[in-house]
């Protein structure tokens, strides 16, 4: 669901810290007709221009703090990222992004359930990788976007 | 007394998205346009900060009811059981969990909570004091594919309905008689009545697979083969198939899950129902009356008349998830749905 739409069209831009390009971001919503507890968020699949960012090059910005990786994002057991509101994926990439039109290719993972499951104790020891539609909450197809990077 | 008419505001969960609509201009549209006061939520997408809200917004919501005059019906609540990441929740962290949602929704108004259908029944009962005390009714969901009362059916071994405990609705009902309480019953969903799969779906998944012809060939077969044979032989016929499991037992759908007079026995444990719903078109021949191609409302709904039912039939409007991946302009209309909706339920009541 909301296929299209997990990409804020506009928002993809370069991240610049102490005056060096670093990486990029872009802004998300929640694939879910919900919010869910922030722990439940375990990252992305995010193909860009053909190039693989993995979990650990992957932070979220959410609920007016900092960038956090998706390791302490886990412990967030009592925080909730609501519906409504918009996150940033921040991606370590030095340089970033040339400026232009990019292809991107994204999965979000949120390890929201109805209830009790046969894969639960799996999921605590091997919590899935993004890409593989297990953990893909309510959209399990990888979604593409043609973004234009903006300037900052 | 009559059926009632109510919407559950998952419905305009599309609107909510885009910013179209607030929860406040939900309620006003359910009151302005649809001449009704049923409401239900999904408490995580219209409690600001679930599940510590402030106290301003509860008093928000509260007083937004009151000013459209509106009956708090159903408070739709979850189980997340990865929530602490480190262990699986338990079942009394699950309990926990619902004593609070039921606690919450009786600050907010709400006299009944809907417990999805994979909570297990133990959870259910550890909660039953606290929803005594709240005087808020658990409802627990019938959702496809369950049945009412598993009769002979076989409780399926693989994929997500091997985790539905297919005797469900005898479990709440022997809970409810056992402990005497009037504060445990069901919440079917309309979805149980659903006999093909929706026109949306259908397309949706054609758009997503490199294999069209083996939805048509799953369209057309499914009756012939069993759930798990179904699997086997559209993977015999195109093993290059990229058809995800789920999306094959969605277009196998080829029957209701549940028996319409099945409903006839369990009335007095209705709590609340889901009208769900997945695309309202024109009845041939009969301009401004509208049906759901797909679930057959008219049987259950002159069973319940007969039966006497006057609880709440609450619009769950699901269509719009298959049609959003064709561009802006191809949205479907929510507000529009579910009026259509409520032509039917009123027709139908």
């Amino acid at each position: 669901m909301f296929d299209q739409y997990l990409i804020r069209k506009d928002s993809l831009q370069n991240v610049t810290e102490d005056g060096k390009v670093t990486g990029f971001k872009f802004a998300v919503r929640i694939a879910d007709y919900r919010g869910c507890f922030l722990s439940l968020h375990n990252g992305y699949y995010i193909n860009v221009d053909g190039t693989e960012y993995p979990r650990n090059l992957q932070r979220f910005e959410i609920n007016g703090k900092a960038p956090r990786s998706f390791e302490e994002i886990k412990t967030a057991c009592w925080e909730h990222w609501n519906y409504d509101d918009e996150g940033w994926v921040y991606v370590t990439k030095e340089g970033g992004l040339s400026k232009g039109m990019h292809k991107i290719g994204l999965q979000q993972s949120i390890l929201a359930q109805y209830g009790y499951m046969p894969w639960d104790e799996e999921w605590v020891k091997n919590p899935p990788v993004p890409g593989s539609g297990a953990g893909a909450g309510k959209t399990e197809t990888i979604c593409q976007f043609d973004l234009e990077l903006q300037e900052c | 007394m009559a059926i009632k008419r109510g919407v559950s505001l998952y419905s305009y969960q599309q609107e909510q998205f885009f910013g179209q609509m607030s929860w406040k201009d939900q309620i006003r549209e359910v009151r302005e346009n649809l001449h009704t006061d049923g409401i239900e939520i999904i408490d995580e997408a219209v409690i600001r900060d679930y599940p510590f809200p402030s106290e301003e917004f509860c008093f928000d919501f509260r007083n937004t009811m009151a000013r459209y005059n509106m009956n708090a019906v159903t408070m739709d609540v979850y189980l997340d059981v990865h929530q602490f990441r480190d262990h699986v929740m338990t079942h009394a962290e699950a309990a926990e969990r619902l004593k609070n949602d039921i606690r919450l929704a009786a600050k907010l108004g709400f006299k009944n909570v809907r417990p999805l259908c994979l909570v297990p029944i133990d959870v259910i009962e550890a909660a039953l004091p606290v929803a005594e005390e709240c005087n808020v009714r658990m409802g627990k969901e019938i959702h496809a594919p369950l049945p009412i009362f598993k009769g002979d059916k076989p409780q399926p071994t693989t994929g997500m309905a091997a985790a539905l405990d297919f005797r469900m609705t005898e479990q709440i009902l022997e809970l409810a008689d056992r402990t005497g309480s009037k504060h445990v019953g069901i919440v079917p969903d309309f979805g149980i009545f659903q006999y093909k799969p929706s026109s949306v779906a259908i397309a949706y998944t054609k758009r997503h697979t490199n294999t069209p012809e083996a939805v048509d060939f799953i369209l057309k077969n499914s009756a012939n083969y069993g759930p798990d044979e179904i699997h086997q032989i559209v993977r015999e016929k195109y093993p290059n198939h990229d058809l995800p499991l789920n999306a094959v037992d969605r277009m196998a759908l080829h029957e209701m899950s549940a028996n319409p007079e099945d409903l006839r026995k369990i009335i007095p444990y209705i709590v609340s129902m889901h009208g769900k719903f997945y695309e309202m078109t024109e009845i041939a021949g009969k301009p401004g009356q509208y049906e759901d191609a797909c679930i057959d409302y008219e049987t259950p709904m002159r069973i319940l008349k007969e039966e006497g039912f006057d609880g709440y039939i609450n619009s769950e409007y699901e269509g719009q998830r298959d049609q959003q991946d064709m561009g802006y302009e191809n949205l479907p209309d929510s507000r529009e749905q579910v009026r259509r909706h409520h032509e039917m339920l009123a027709r139908l009541s």
